[in-house]
């Protein structure tokens, strides 16, 4: 018998030996993991996302809050969360905004990249992962004011990340910036991104602009928050480095080469004004612009206005946000739709020119408005009303307006310049609905113009969204960290800079 | 090797010479069964030790040769085995044999343990119950194992997704893993180990074993450290050819819908609107109104504005039909058996258009060829299923309820508002145009064969060879029909085209020994293992068709969509079982077996696992006890295991990334990676477990008790830990966490009545199952699991933790005196464990002469559920809370202010809103959706009534035939807090969650009738 059992053994140890092979069969074949993959092939995606977010889930939260769409009568049931300050509503896991789970994930493409890229000493990559990381990380502030900064992504290493105030987000940040700005620059020649970067094909002057407009834009938005010290000092530092910002000619924009196919379109196309079979998409049934921003174009005798909407029986008509009441007068027949090709004789439009358009992510005229909000402030050493006119010049070209307009235009009183900050946001405001609306909303916050009126389906006319409430997952999973930051009511706790 | 063939030779010569020495003579007698003293045919009469046998005939009455001092053996399925010594004075009067049915006697019970060898209950040393064939199909289920649901003490079965193909969740003595789908048991058919046995019929069980404890995870693989479910299926047996047929019609109707209001129909802020669903209008006063736009022939609709006393969304349900039919051959002869059977059942579903079929066929054969035994068994299922996706009921949970189901039927009518294009609203669309454009179908079919020798090297040592093969290649399609309107009206055309293929095969090599030695007896298994799962998965699609009714991606427009997936999950393994008894009532057993599973690192994939049981039969043992009658039977068990196991998929050592978004455009690549943080140090987990219990029966084993506690230790889980989104991942994989479970179990059952007529048995199943959580990852005290549920250290694991209103002390809440609106607590409540601690079940059978009848209740109490239904109709204003003030302002009940210096006092003057706006935030609120999950239900009916012999005929064409009443889930009790659902009757693996995605639960009762011949 034992000489069996042995045998037996022997049999076994044999066969299992032999077989060593047989267990190795723990590669993945479906998918590329992070080592096979270049940094070419990493970053395109995270471009992708980033614009993804802002022109549609971004930009969709500013339209609403910023003033600019409203809904149809029958759409009265739609975005009631948006209409009624519903704060744990949009904070909902499954059915909310998730504005922090989105950006959290950039950013973390964005941190991969960075990691590989200093390894493999691609410093441009670097640093554009850097300028890309903190325009989320300034996203999320505007959004949630206290966040993790320094103990995010990083996996498991701190599993309930601690947060930094707000403020000092904002300025690690900005100095984030600028390392990916010296990063970019110190940049061997030929080790630029080609192709891939979809931002600015490598062209380092365009990186070194835009990230320079994302201070601008980030210094602004403290303008009332009783920080000139630091302010002046990060202006200098910009003024120094010398690129400037982006300017005439100059948007930010995305094509990674979209194709007219379902998931391959333009994604504020796809999402607000046609499928792939040309059928028009639910949002497009019922968003409406407000009566406000008709009334605000008329009362300037935009040329925009044309381009931007359809007029019913000659006339353009908005609704108003929030109306809880389903009245025949703001029905989908009766008032003005987005305005598309289809609508325009085939030509393109103010919003919606082809299923392949470039997605915006910083456009020249907010650029523009930035630096002459700037100018007008004296941070910049600049004619105010100058890049107001450029920014509004480049406004009309986006929209298809022709610039022969112009001098009627500025030549009313309520457009031309009058060297106050009011002038330009109202400018700035009429310039970027639709494409950059969020910041609509941020300005509203910082400075309360223009005067959008309210949801009218707030739980009390006083009531305005100022926040959004930390995200359900993170209650879920870092609680207490999240509940050290106070209150995340969304209508009475404010971010670090609204402080009026 | 031809030394060997003669060495066998000789020794067969040698025992034929010695049986044609013996002297025999023919003994008569008689068969009767000892309750009711009827005759007995087809019992197996043989001499013990020998090959010689025979049957009773018709009467009872049998002839066998036979000599002084041989042992005579009856048997019969269903009656307990019987010896009787052979003495001068049986050949002279008749001898008569009394065979009493199989009571559940526990010192006969044979469990089917290591790797399908049968044993002795009185070996084993840890918890077993064993589920004949009647009792699990008394229910006549589907789904063999819905037939164990509340039979088995600490099995836990919750049914989720049930269309026309239920599914279930199954978790036995507690959850041991973090990883919610991680908890189920291993199923193991005739000795291999299988994936599924969801598609296995149930008529082909002889009987199914559940082994509770890890012990079998030693001899089938790490999934046993959740406990194995070990089927076997049917032989035929050496007798003339046997046939039965049986049929079975049953009828499903969908109950327990969440309740809608009734007071309030279509419109906005209390106006009424001829084109929004939700019901936020004016309250219903009966009138006609118009509804929706005008239609082709320039008329509007009208609509009666009230709501019929009937429920109206009762008309989108049907009358499900569920018909199975089962034909099985069995026979044998002195060398081989065989055993055949087709199974057919038909289901219509309880949502219009919804079937699915399932076709099986099992063949199971023996055959010795001298000393080597072979036995292989094959099975093939085809399933099919049509059905819609979960669109339907939850527009019906969201439509107003004066809607009449029934004039949406026709929706191709052109001039009709069940026409898409002119439904009333083009927020919800009619969920008839949803059942018929929406369609997913499923084509699966199934193999799994097996193929076993067993060769007796010596008397005390075989060899076994043991195969197995199981494929599953499932085909997909779901089809949306293009229906071309504008705006939200508009209906894109999509097919997608699954595959999927996967296949395992299992081989075992075992050498068995077996040797007594004076008073010992040893019994020792090695064996060795290898598995090699393989799945691929293809699908190919377009979400642009430009035809309504062409289903092929070649007619799209835009790109083809698709993916393939390939995985392999390889192991091995080297194990050992060790028994040893001592005068058969104390026996040892010791296991052993060390894995390599291919999808950990290298470094990690070798593991080692022991286990040690023992048994102590000590009414055997004493002799006092054995002069006794009151306890017959008296059983001490215990064991030990610390067993190993590897939950992960393959691959998740790396982070894959993907290309989404759009990617690639034309040239231009983009990938990114997965949301989970990945971690190539994974380890094995591992599991203690520790059980001790006893099993008595008294009175002749009239009433049988076992009982048992069970401690399990489950640290350094594999699990997918959520994290904070500001790690930039929503999960990590870890090795964490410690999960503990303390177990009572207790079984009892006996014959309340005993007579020749009546017989009267009952059995109560009852678990108690104390689940902690006591270490979760890095300091942790809290993980989200899915949604509402949680693991939080120091409570039960999942535990339902939701939002709620702020409360003062003593629990009212708190007003927010400007707005009238609740205020929220900031931080989440727990209210209690999802899964029920207190699972019970209770079964009574009732024989009155030809009458039998069976009763199966379900019980379990202590659990939470939570409903993700109502939120949504709180919104659409369907959820009979928001019409319960009227729409009125009104003062929340029970409600105080907060005052300035911080107290509170009683609210008598603000008053809440009361609209869309308030009743949708307090839907938000999910202590408004959350109750206790208990329960108590009527699980499974039977009436059956066999067909006396005399009304059969005498020509007895029929050998036997039964017809009955079968019943599921007939009533249900459940807390009165839970107006949401079935709490047995969950969203996935989710313990307890309802979810608008499922069916509505519905009961069965029907008929069947068995006949054979």
């Amino acid at each position: 018998m034992k000489n069996i059992l042995k045998l037996f053994l022997i049999v076994i140890s044999v066969s299992l030996s032999g077989c060593s092979d047989f267990l190795d069969v723990n590669d993945n074949p479906n998918s590329p993991v992070s080592e096979n993959l270049s940094l070419s092939a990493k970053l395109p995606a995270a471009l992708v996302s980033s614009v993804n977010q802002e022109t549609i889930q971004i930009n969709q939260i500013g339209a609403f809050w910023g003033g600019y769409w409203g809904t149809s009568s029958e759409g009265v049931n739609l975005f009631p969360d948006m209409k009624n300050y519903n704060g744990p509503a949009i904070r909902h896991q499954r059915d909310g905004i998730p504005v922090w789970e989105n950006a959290y994930t950039n950013i973390l493409y964005y941190q991969l990249i960075r990691e590989q890229a200093i390894t493999e000493r691609a410093s441009f990559y670097a640093g554009i992962a850097k300028i890309m990381q903190a325009w989320h990380f300034l996203r999320l502030v505007d959004f949630y004011n206290n966040i993790p900064f320094d103990e995010g992504l990083q996996g498991t290493k701190f599993p309930t990340p601690k947060y930094e105030t707000g403020k000092s987000v904002y300025e690690k940040s900005i100095a984030l910036i600028s390392e990916g700005m010296t990063d970019i620059k110190s940049s061997a020649a030929g080790s630029q991104p080609n192709a891939d970067d979809i931002l600015f094909k490598g062209n380092k002057v365009s990186w070194l602009k835009f990230a320079n407009t994302i201070k601008l834009r980030a210094l602004l938005r403290q303008s009332e928050a009783n920080n000139s010290a630091y302010i002046t000092t990060e202006m200098q530092k910009i003024t120094q480095e010398g690129s400037g910002f982006l300017g005439v000619g100059e948007s930010a924009t995305i094509q990674p080469g979209y194709l007219l196919t379902a998931g391959k379109m333009n994604p504020f196309w796809e999402n607000y004004y046609r499928n792939v079979q040309g059928v028009t998409t639910a949002n497009y049934t019922d968003i409406r612009p407000t009566s406000f921003v008709i009334q605000q174009y008329q009362l300037r005798n935009d040329p925009r206005l044309a381009q931007l909407y359809v007029a019913v029986n000659g006339e353009y008509k908005g609704v108003l946000f929030g109306n809880p009441n389903a009245e025949s007068q703001y029905n989908r027949n009766v008032t003005s739709a987005f305005k598309g090709p289809q609508e325009n004789t085939n030509r393109a439009a103010g919003l919606f020119k082809s299923a392949t358009q470039a997605s915006v992510m910083l456009s020249s005229f907010e650029s523009l408005f930035l630096q002459a909000e700037a100018a007008q402030r004296g941070w910049l050493n600049q004619s105010a009303k100058s890049l107001y006119e450029q920014a509004i010049s480049e406004s009309f070209v986006y929209m298809g307006v022709a610039t022969a307009q112009l001098p009627a235009y500025f030549a009313q009183t309520n457009v031309a310049f009058n060297e106050t900050i009011s002038r330009i946001i109202e400018q700035k405001w009429l310039a970027i609905n639709s494409i950059s609306s969020i910041e609509a909303w941020n300005d509203f916050r910082r400075l309360g113009i223009p005067a959008i009126p309210n949801s009218l389906d707030a739980a009390s006319p006083n009531d305005r969204p100022l926040r959004f409430m930390y995200p359900e997952t993170e209650r879920q999973t870092n609680n207490v960290e999240a509940s050290k930051q106070g209150s995340d009511d969304m209508i009475s706790a404010r971010v670090w800079w609204d402080v009026n | 090797m031809k030394v060997q063939v003669y060495l066998f030779s000789l020794l067969l010569l040698l025992l034929s010479i010695q049986s044609t020495l013996a002297q025999d003579r023919i003994l008569k007698g008689n068969i009767v069964i000892a309750e009711t003293g009827e005759a007995l045919a087809g019992a197996n009469i043989k001499i013990k030790g020998k090959d010689r046998g025979v049957s009773s005939h018709k009467d009872g009455s049998f002839r066998i040769d036979a000599k002084v001092g041989e042992v005579i053996v009856v048997s019969f399925v269903g009656y307990q085995k019987k010896e009787v010594e052979v003495e001068n004075k049986h050949f002279t009067q008749k001898l008569t044999i009394q065979l009493l049915s199989e009571v559940n006697q526990l010192e006969e019970v044979v469990v089917t343990g290591a790797l399908g060898i049968k044993r002795a209950s009185r070996e084993f040393g840890g918890g077993a119950q064993v589920v004949s064939n009647e009792y699990l199909n008394q229910g006549k289920t589907v789904n063999p194992l819905s037939g164990l649901n509340s039979k088995v003490a600490g099995l836990r079965i919750n049914t989720y997704d049930s269309k026309v193909d239920p599914q279930l969740q199954i978790v036995m003595r507690g959850s041991r893993s973090l990883n919610r789908s991680k908890n189920a048991p291993i199923y193991v058919v005739d000795g291999v180990p299988v994936p599924e046995i969801g598609r296995l019929n149930p008529n082909d069980v002889e009987s199914i074993t559940i082994l509770k404890g890890a012990n079998a995870a030693a001899l089938y693989g790490s999934e046993g450290v959740n406990g194995a479910i070990m089927i076997t299926t049917k032989t035929g047996s050496k007798e003339k050819g046997r046939v039965t047929f049986g049929h079975t019609t049953t009828f499903s109707q969908v109950f327990m819908l969440p309740p809608a209001q009734t007071k309030f129909g279509q419109g906005v802020n209390g106006v009424y609107s001829p084109t929004q669903y939700e019901s936020w209008g004016p309250s219903f006063d009966g009138t006609l109104k118009p509804i929706g736009t005008a239609l082709p022939d320039g008329t509007i609709p009208q609509i009666t504005y009230g709501a019929p006393s009937r429920d109206n969304r009762l008309d989108l349900f049907q009358t499900g039909v569920n018909m199975q039919n089962d034909v099985s051959f069995s026979g044998g002869d002195d060398k081989s058996t065989y055993f055949f059977s087709l199974q057919n059942v038909d289901i219509k579903g309880i949502i219009p258009e919804d079937v699915s079929r399932r076709t099986n066929g099992r063949f199971n054969g023996t055959r010795s060829f001298g000393k080597l035994k072979t036995s292989y068994n094959v099975s093939y299922s085809d399933f099919s299923s049509e059905t819609t996706p979960d669109g339907p009921w939850i527009t019906a949970y969201q439509l107003p309820a004066n809607i009449d189901f029934n004039s949406l039927v026709n929706w191709q009518e052109t001039n009709s508002m069940a026409n898409p294009l002119y439904f009333f609203t083009d927020l919800q669309k009619n969920p008839y145009h949803q059942i018929d454009a929406y369609r997913n179908s499923v084509k699966q079919k199934t193999f799994n064969g097996k193929l076993e020798f067993e060769y007796p090297i010596m008397p005390w040592l075989s060899i076994i060879e043991r195969v197995g093969l199981y494929t599953r290649n499932a085909e997909t399609r779901n089809t949306v029909a293009k229906f071309e309107a504008s705006g939200r009206r508009n209906v894109n055309g999509s097919v997608t085209d699954g595959n999927e293929n996967f296949s395992r095969v299992n081989n075992d090599l075992i050498l068995s020994f077996q040797k007594e030695i004076g008073d010992f007896s040893t019994r020792m298994i090695v064996g060795q293992n290898l598995r090699a799962d393989e799945t691929k998965s293809t699908s190919v699609g377009s979400s642009n068709l430009t035809l309504p009714d062409l289903f092929n991606p070649g007619s799209r427009i835009g790109e083809l969509t698709g993916s393939v997936g390939i995985t392999q999950y390889r192991s091995m393994a080297a194990y050992g079982e060790l028994t040893t008894g001592y005068k058969n009532y104390l026996f040892l057993t010791l296991t052993g077996r060390n894995e390599w599973v291919s999808v950990l690192s290298k470094e990690n994939r070798s593991y080692f696992y022991p286990g040690v049981s023992t048994s102590f039969v000590f009414t055997d043992a004493i002799p006092a006890l054995k002069e006794q009658s009151t306890l017959s039977f008296g059983k001490l068990f215990a064991s030990y295991n610390r067993t190993g196991n590897v939950t992960l998929d393959p691959y998740s050592l790396n982070n894959a990334y993907s290309q989404i978004n759009g990617f690639p455009f034309g040239n231009l690549v983009g990938f990114t990676p997965s949301s989970r943080y990945p971690n190539p140090n994974i380890q094995p987990e591992f599991v203690k477990s520790i059980e001790v219990g006893a099993q008595l029966a008294f009175f002749n084993n009239r009433l049988n008790i076992e009982g048992s506690y069970i401690y399990s230790d489950s640290r350094g889980q594999i699990f997918n830990a959520t994290t904070s989104r500001a790690t930039g991942y929503s999960s990590a994989l870890v090795n964490a966490g410690r999960l503990t479970n303390n177990i009572v179990e207790l079984t009892i059952s006996g014959d309340i009545i005993r007579t020749k007529n009546l017989r009267w048995n009952t059995g109560f199943t009852f678990a108690h199952i104390n689940n902690q959580v006591k270490e979760l990852y890095e300091g942790l005290t809290s993980f989200n699991i899915f949604r509402q549920s949680y693991a939080n250290i120091g409570q039960s694991y999942p535990s339902l933790q939701v939002s709620d209103y702020q409360r003062d002390p003593q629990g009212r809440v708190v007003i927010n005196a400007s707005t009238g609106e609740p205020l929220i607590a900031s931080d989440p409540v727990h209210l209690g464990t999802m899964v029920p601690p207190y699972q019970m079940g209770i079964n009574s059978m009732l024989k009155f002469k030809n009458f039998t009848l069976n009763a199966q209740f379900d019980w379990r109490m202590g659990g939470w559920l939570y409903s993700e239904i109502v939120p949504r109709m709180y919104t659409a204003g369907t959820d009979p809370r928001t019409a319960e003030f009227d729409r009125q302002p009104f003062i929340y009940p029970n409600s105080v202010i907060q005052n300035a210096d911080g107290s509170y006092s009683e609210n008598t003057s603000v008053y809440s809103k009361g609209d869309k706006a308030y009743w949708t935030k307090q839907g938000e609120v999910q202590s408004n959706t959350a109750a206790k999950s208990d329960y108590f239900k009527l699980r499974e009916l039977n009436i059956s009534y066999s067909i006396p012999s005399k009304i059969l005929g005498t020509r007895r064409f029929f050998k036997e035939a039964t017809i009955g009443f079968v019943a599921n889930n007939l009533f249900i009790i459940r807390h009165k807090d839970n107006n949401y659902g079935d709490p047995e009757y969950l969203y996935n693996t989710t313990d307890g969650y309802i979810s608008f995605r499922q069916v509505p639960p519905y009961r069965t009762y029907g008929f069947t009738f068995n006949i054979g011949f």
